[in-house]
């Protein structure tokens, strides 16, 4: 009798366990997020921490670490971003055709419940810049929201899978594709387009969640009420006008084709009700073709959401000369900078200098480099401009500039750093490359790249092509580095267990202490990993760690030879990294990690 | 500068206009531009064509030049050892090697490579087919040792 009591009892507190976390789901993504047991959009969180409070997993037992599952994706292109764990389902997205798989964490060997198979425009083969990737997708309202590259956002129904709507955003015909997460804020779909290697004019849209509708469009360039600025909401620290836009800080006509594309990662403050994100390189690389600042290129934008319009604006590489995208994420913290306790963004930017921003205004705070920089001498913070070396500046008349450090692929490129409010320290996967820069004229020819330039790469300083590191945002400080073989770029995970996670070129998965950067742990994943790791809470009660591995990104097309699909697509070995394809092809494969 | 477009002022309807320009020998008809993108899909049997400048020095030296101009090395890189596009340089062919076969290629497009046929008169696509006939190595080895 006792014994049959216990029983039920036991039977229902197992439903209600079950139960909770699918009502909980049904509520707004914020609420959703404060449950550190799922991993509901990009970043973990709003202010793109990819922090979790999770702790089962700790510096002493991480040694301990296992291989539990995993499944092959069945595509070959590059596996960045991350899955997601919502209500007991992983939901996985590949790079093209953007398959979406719902894994059932509650069934043993995790079947799927069910894929959603799109009908993806093969012509965007050849108008992705940088192998067919995927960065990911955004869970809200009973939603799974995410692009697919040929410029469409679908929203899909996350316990049937069934297609709730799909939008129109963008125009492979121009050049445009959509290989980024979106963001969702309030009851808004926050999307962009990439294309800066293909002349586009980059903007980001907002859709309404419900029916997908687009609501609004801001152009990263152009005039004022495209780019969606005015003189009486924008505020910006260093940008007083009257040029809001900053038109002119163009050729004539040279903007329509001006790049500025917006493909990383954003974030968003609810307190300032801004969202945040970088744009990408202005277009061409040959800067003698659009000599001027060419705003709002290579910058932060911080923008309401519910109407798009720009509040304030800053320019990292003013008149770029080496494709330094600022499109890497915004990290949002609050810190005590200089004395004070600051609300600020860190961005790690392509140009190897990392930013402390005040959230607020736009000030520049702190501006040191974070890998080996000389294009730059520093960052003036009076008027938050670099103080560029002359014998670094490139352009078609200027032939072969040799030895900028760092290169086109960033001190830091897509790989996104993590935040762990614990130790206050910033996990960051870099590159330590330096690069020869020679531009060349080049014609527009609409969906063709519009480049202009060749840029060999070398070693940076020591010869290791990359390193993770910690670094202390609030003095400008490397804190620990951990030396890699290969450019790492693969994504940060920061856990309340003081361990943190990131993954290799060459397929490693690797654990490592949050305070000493001690490597804890490391496991062979199949491929080389350019996803972003995540955790999160099984059924079971357990913690694990979730990571894609699949090589690709920029590294399909610069490492030589790593495919093994075509017979007639045999490559010479790069250069630079000449035994890559020694450790790794390509093949996506999603893993699951746990104690 | 741009470069001029041959834009044809209707329609054409492909497969006719081609199978008359391969029986003629004649210059194959202007693509529209709309088509430029993605014309792709299956072009017709072009083995018929051979290449007018085969082996000539200065028509490849003048593709190699198209070859950076027309953007091609934007996808294929320098040299066209592959970058996202594949490689064009290894003596190998996706879409066959004969002159009339990589001609096609580029006129009509292939899989997520846009057609150039709306762009470039045929003597220019006939020097690129030379410019990348020249970078076929001698002899083809299928192994790597490190």
């Amino acid at each position: 009798m006792i014994r049959h009591r216990l029983t039920r009892r036991l039977i229902v507190a197992t439903v209600m366990v079950l139960l909770a976390p699918r009502t909980a789901g049904g509520q707004a993504a914020t609420a959703a997020s404060k449950d550190d047991g799922q991993w509901t959009m990009p970043a973990k969180d709003y202010a793109s921490t990819r922090f979790s409070g999770l702790s089962q997993i700790n510096a002493v037992n991480a040694r301990r670490l296992r291989a539990l599952w995993s499944f092959s994706t069945g595509v070959l292109g590059g596996h960045e971003g991350q899955p997601l764990v919502v209500n007991n389902t992983m939901y996985v997205v590949t790079p093209y055709p953007n398959v979406l798989y719902a894994f059932d964490l509650t069934q043993e060997g995790y079947p799927l419940k069910w894929k959603y198979r799109p009908n993806v425009n093969p012509a965007v083969i050849g108008i992705a810049c940088c192998d067919l990737v995927n960065r990911g997708a955004f869970y809200a309202d009973g939603k799974i929201v995410y692009n697919l590259l040929d410029g469409y956002t679908v929203a899909v129904d996350a316990t049937t899978g069934k297609e709730i709507w799909k939008t129109k955003i963008a125009d492979v015909y121009k050049g445009e594709s959509t290989p980024m997460a979106p963001l969702i804020v309030k009851d808004k779909v926050i999307v962009g387009t990439a294309g800066g290697e293909y002349g586009v004019r980059g903007w980001i849209k907002g859709l309404d969640l419900k029916s997908g509708q687009v609501l609004w469009t801001a152009y990263s360039i152009g005039p004022d009420d495209e780019v969606l600025v005015n003189q009486a909401t924008f505020k910006s620290f260093y940008d007083k006008g009257p040029d809001l836009a900053g038109l002119k800080s163009w050729p004539k006509d040279g903007w329509k084709n001006g790049g500025a594309p917006v493909w990383g990662w954003l974030s968003y403050d609810p307190t300032l009700d801004l969202i945040y994100y970088g744009t990408g390189n202005p277009a061409p690389w040959n800067v003698e073709q659009r000599p001027g600042d060419n705003k709002w290129a290579t910058s932060v934008m911080a923008r309401d959401p519910d109407d798009g319009s720009l509040r304030w604006a800053y320019q990292f590489t003013n008149g770029d000369n080496w494709d330094f995208d600022s499109t890497q994420e915004m990290i949002l913290a609050d810190l005590m900078v200089k004395g004070r306790l600051r609300k600020v963004l860190v961005h790690f930017d392509k140009n190897g200098f990392a930013y402390t921003i005040d959230r607020a205004t736009g000030e520049v705070l702190v501006a040191e480099p974070f890998v080996a920089v000389n294009w730059a001498k520093r960052v003036d913070l009076k008027t938050g401009r670099p103080e560029m070396d002359p014998t670094k500046l490139t352009g078609a008349s200027k032939g072969n500039i040799t030895d900028i450090c760092p290169t086109l692929e960033g001190g830091k490129n897509q790989q996104p750093a993590g935040y762990s409010p614990r130790t206050g320290l910033f996990y960051v996967p870099t590159n330590n490359m330096c690069m020869d820069f020679q531009s060349a004229q080049v014609n527009y020819v609409v969906g063709t790249p519009y480049i202009g330039a060749g840029a060999p790469y070398k070693p940076g300083p020591g010869g290791n092509l990359g390193a993770f590191i910690a670094w202390d945002a609030a003095n400008g400080k490397r804190v620990w580095e951990i030396k890699e073989k290969y450019p790492v770029w693969s994504g940060a995970l920061a856990t309340a267990g003081s361990v943190v996670f990131y993954g290799t070129l060459d397929g490693w998965l690797k654990a490592a202490d949050a305070r000493t950067g001690t490597l804890l742990w490391k496991f062979k994943v199949g491929s080389g990993v350019i996803g972003n790791p995540i955790t999160f809470t099984g059924p079971d009660g357990k913690q694990y760690v979730a990571v894609y591995a699949g090589f690709g990104g920029d590294w399909f097309l610069l490492s030589g030879d790593v495919r093994s699909d075509d017979p007639a697509d045999v490559r010479p070995a790069a250069t630079f990294m000449p035994d890559i394809a020694r450790h790794t092809s390509q093949g996506g494969i999603v893993w699951i990690f746990g104690l | 500068m741009k470069p001029t477009h041959i834009l044809a002022a209707t329609t054409p309807v492909l497969v006719f206009l081609v199978t008359t320009a391969t029986a003629q020998q004649a210059n194959p008809p202007a693509v529209r531009y709309d088509q430029h993108i993605s014309a792709g899909g299956n072009p017709p049997p072009s083995g018929t064509l051979t290449n007018p400048v085969k082996g000539d020095s200065s028509a490849a030296a003048d593709g190699a030049k198209l070859f950076g101009a027309f953007n091609c090395d934007g996808c294929h890189a320098g040299g066209a050892v592959g970058a996202v596009g594949p490689s064009l340089a290894d003596g190998r062919w996706r879409y066959g090697g004969s002159d009339g076969e990589i001609f096609s290629s580029i006129y009509f497009g292939r899989q997520g490579m846009p057609a150039f046929g709306g762009i470039l008169p045929p003597d220019a696509i006939w020097k690129l087919v030379t410019y990348l006939q020249s970078l076929q190595p001698k002899e083809d080895n299928p192994t790597v040792s490190w």
